[in-house]
């Protein structure tokens, strides 16, 4: 993944959570992963395209997803119904948004498609041929793990 | 639907030498530039004559689109392409010779220059794959045939389609890494020849530094391991802490090492690079480290190749190393080679577009996959050495099926890529090419 990509998702995702959350957010070690990886229970992804092709996937437990719903609405949510998935999906779009209008400065012309989430026990993402870079973030509800995996187009 | 299936493929009985009743094997024989070769016919459906294939965005350069074959759709693919043979683009509307595969349950189209017939063989006149038979990749030739004054390559084509299999996948490779047993010429035991302090400095280097004494650095190590007991008079020779196997190592950096090159060696390296005729030229760089020496390397090329595309993949797996390298500002002192390619920034000299333009400096593993186009260099420094010898040799194998027939491996001043690699040097540098 191209070195400049990486910062705007790093930025975005800091101001967006820290804006959003109005509370401290730590930005753990980047790194690259290859292997399928466990979901671990709520996953929201973006699709990229344009100048390259790729996708973002914003991958978190399921109480800090109802906790993070939970502040974004201002109200206690107790399950995680339709409110909250929507708000987990808008701030997926957020993040990814932001990230694409900083690459954009750069002269990176990015789209994205609408975002999507999935839910559910035991689930695995496998697309070992992609290399993805993983942003942990520590919020104070919980950790969510970006994984980013972007490739230019031959 | 324009597909006429061709059936007037001359039958195996036009062979009269071959008695009927010996033979085991058929295969169905064709030509990829100007070389004959052949199918085991079990795996062919049938030939084919078609055209106006649906172009499929995003597919690999080989797939030439779909195609659909009386109602089944089949993906199709350039044969020569796959190989990287040269490929006389048809028209739109010129029918292209397609072999129609059957592997398992896949159809596949694949296209080559021409379809020439079924020809019966003895299955046990088939000879192994012979490394001369250069343009295509040993591991997907099944042997070598003679027949009727012809020599017919045969393809594994299950080899060639075959789905990745899930073990092959990062996980199980671990796994079966462990498993493959090195050969023993990459074992460190026959390079230090079973000398006690001279395989206790190999393994205080790895330990230490991370660096491999494997074939790559082998004839290095021994000259460096008797100057080091020279050095130390026999006594004492083991590396105690880090600072000794920096010592040991000051010897191995290749010129230039993690900076620009000077002017002398950037002169030589221009002129250790050989012709090359197509219009765009790729180059992988992989452990680029800060960058100086990918920016350097992009205006040697730049000078060397004029009139060419350069596009040079420059990776490496230290974040902190390589974030820096794309947005790097140079003092007016930087050797006078580079200046004709620089323009001046605010904080200093920076390179100009161009330059900019043919590098991609990305963070990425060497050990994940990527998806790098056929490559005319690979720029690889002292890199090979800080791998794990198991790795080590699977990037060398990564590096032959990436470049092209006559692509060159650049290596540091003294690494060696060892078996299936010949020198293409000229001057100091030290290159190679893949033997065919």
């Amino acid at each position: 993944m191209r070195v400049e990509y990486i910062n705007p998702f790093v930025e975005a995702a800091f101001n967006v959570l820290r804006e959003v959350l109005q509370s401290d957010v730590k930005r753990g070690e980047l790194y690259l992963k290859s292997t399928s990886m466990p979901v671990m229970g709520v996953a929201a992804i973006v699709g990229l395209a344009g100048d390259v092709e790729g996708r973002v996937l914003f991958d978190m437990d399921k109480p800090t997803a109802l906790k993070i719903a939970s502040v974004m609405n201002q109200e206690d949510l107790k399950d995680f119904d339709d409110l909250a998935k929507a708000t987990i999906t808008e701030l997926a779009n957020m993040i990814t948004a932001q990230a694409i209008t900083k690459l954009h400065d750069l002269g990176f012309r990015f789209d994205l498609t609408p975002p999507a989430i999935f839910t559910g026990e035991n689930m695995e993402v496998s697309n070992a041929d992609v290399e993805a870079l993983i942003v942990p973030m520590e919020t104070g509800h919980g950790k969510i793990e970006i994984n980013v995996a972007i490739r230019e187009r031959g | 639907m324009t597909a006429q299936t061709e059936r007037e493929v001359k039958s195996a009985a036009a062979e009269p030498a071959i008695r009927a009743d010996k033979v085991d094997f058929k295969m169905v024989t064709f030509s990829l530039a100007g070389k004959e070769y052949g199918v085991d016919i079990m795996s062919v459906k049938e030939i084919a004559k078609a055209a106006r294939f649906t172009y499929v965005p995003n597919a690999s350069t080989f797939v030439r689109g779909v195609y659909n074959l009386r109602g089944e759709i089949i993906s199709v693919i350039d044969l020569r392409i796959f190989f990287h043979l040269p490929a006389v683009r048809k028209e739109e509307e010129a029918l292209e010779s397609l072999i129609i595969l059957k592997i398992d349950e896949h159809v596949f189209g694949v296209i080559v220059d021409a379809i020439d017939k079924v020809v019966g063989i003895v299955s046990g006149s088939i000879q192994p794959p012979h490394p001369i038979f250069g343009d295509i990749n040993v591991k997907y030739i099944k042997g070598i045939v003679e027949n009727g004054g012809k020599l017919y390559i045969i393809l594994d084509v299950e080899k060639i389609f075959a789905p990745e299999k899930p073990e092959e996948s990062r996980s199980g490779a671990l796994e079966a890494r462990k498993a493959e047993a090195l050969p023993g010429s990459m074992e460190p035991s026959a390079i230090t020849g079973g000398d006690v302090s001279a395989s206790f400095v190999s393994e205080t280097l790895a330990a230490f530094r991370g660096f491999h004494v494997t074939n790559v650095n082998a004839a290095w190590f021994q000259k460096r391991f008797a100057e080091w007991k020279s050095e130390r008079k026999g006594v004492d020779l083991q590396l105690r802490e880090e600072s000794d196997a920096d010592h040991f190592l000051e010897g191995f950096w290749s010129p230039g090492t993690g900076a620009l090159w000077d002017d002398v060696h950037a002169a030589e390296f221009e002129k250790a690079l050989p012709p090359i005729e197509v219009k765009s030229i790729n180059v992988w760089n992989p452990g680029c480290g800060k960058g100086y020496e990918t920016w350097a390397f992009a205006c040697i090329m730049r000078k060397r190749y004029p009139d060419a595309r350069i596009k040079i993949w420059a990776n490496d797996s230290d974040l902190l190393a390589i974030s820096m390298a794309p947005n790097m500002v140079f003092p007016e002192s930087i050797p006078d080679y580079y200046k004709p390619f620089t323009a001046k920034g605010r904080n200093g000299l920076v390179f100009v577009q161009a330059i900019r333009d043919s590098i991609f400096f990305e963070f990425h593993d060497v050990m994940n996959t990527n998806t790098l186009p056929p490559l005319d260099l690979i720029l690889c420094r002292d890199m090979l050495s800080f791998v794990a010898p198991i790795d080590q040799k699977r990037l060398l194998g990564d590096f032959i099926d990436k470049l092209k027939p006559n692509g060159i491996l650049l290596c540091g001043a003294n690494e060696s890529p060892g078996e299936g690699w010949i020198a293409a040097a000229t001057g100091a540098i030290s290159a190679f090419r893949k033997e065919q």
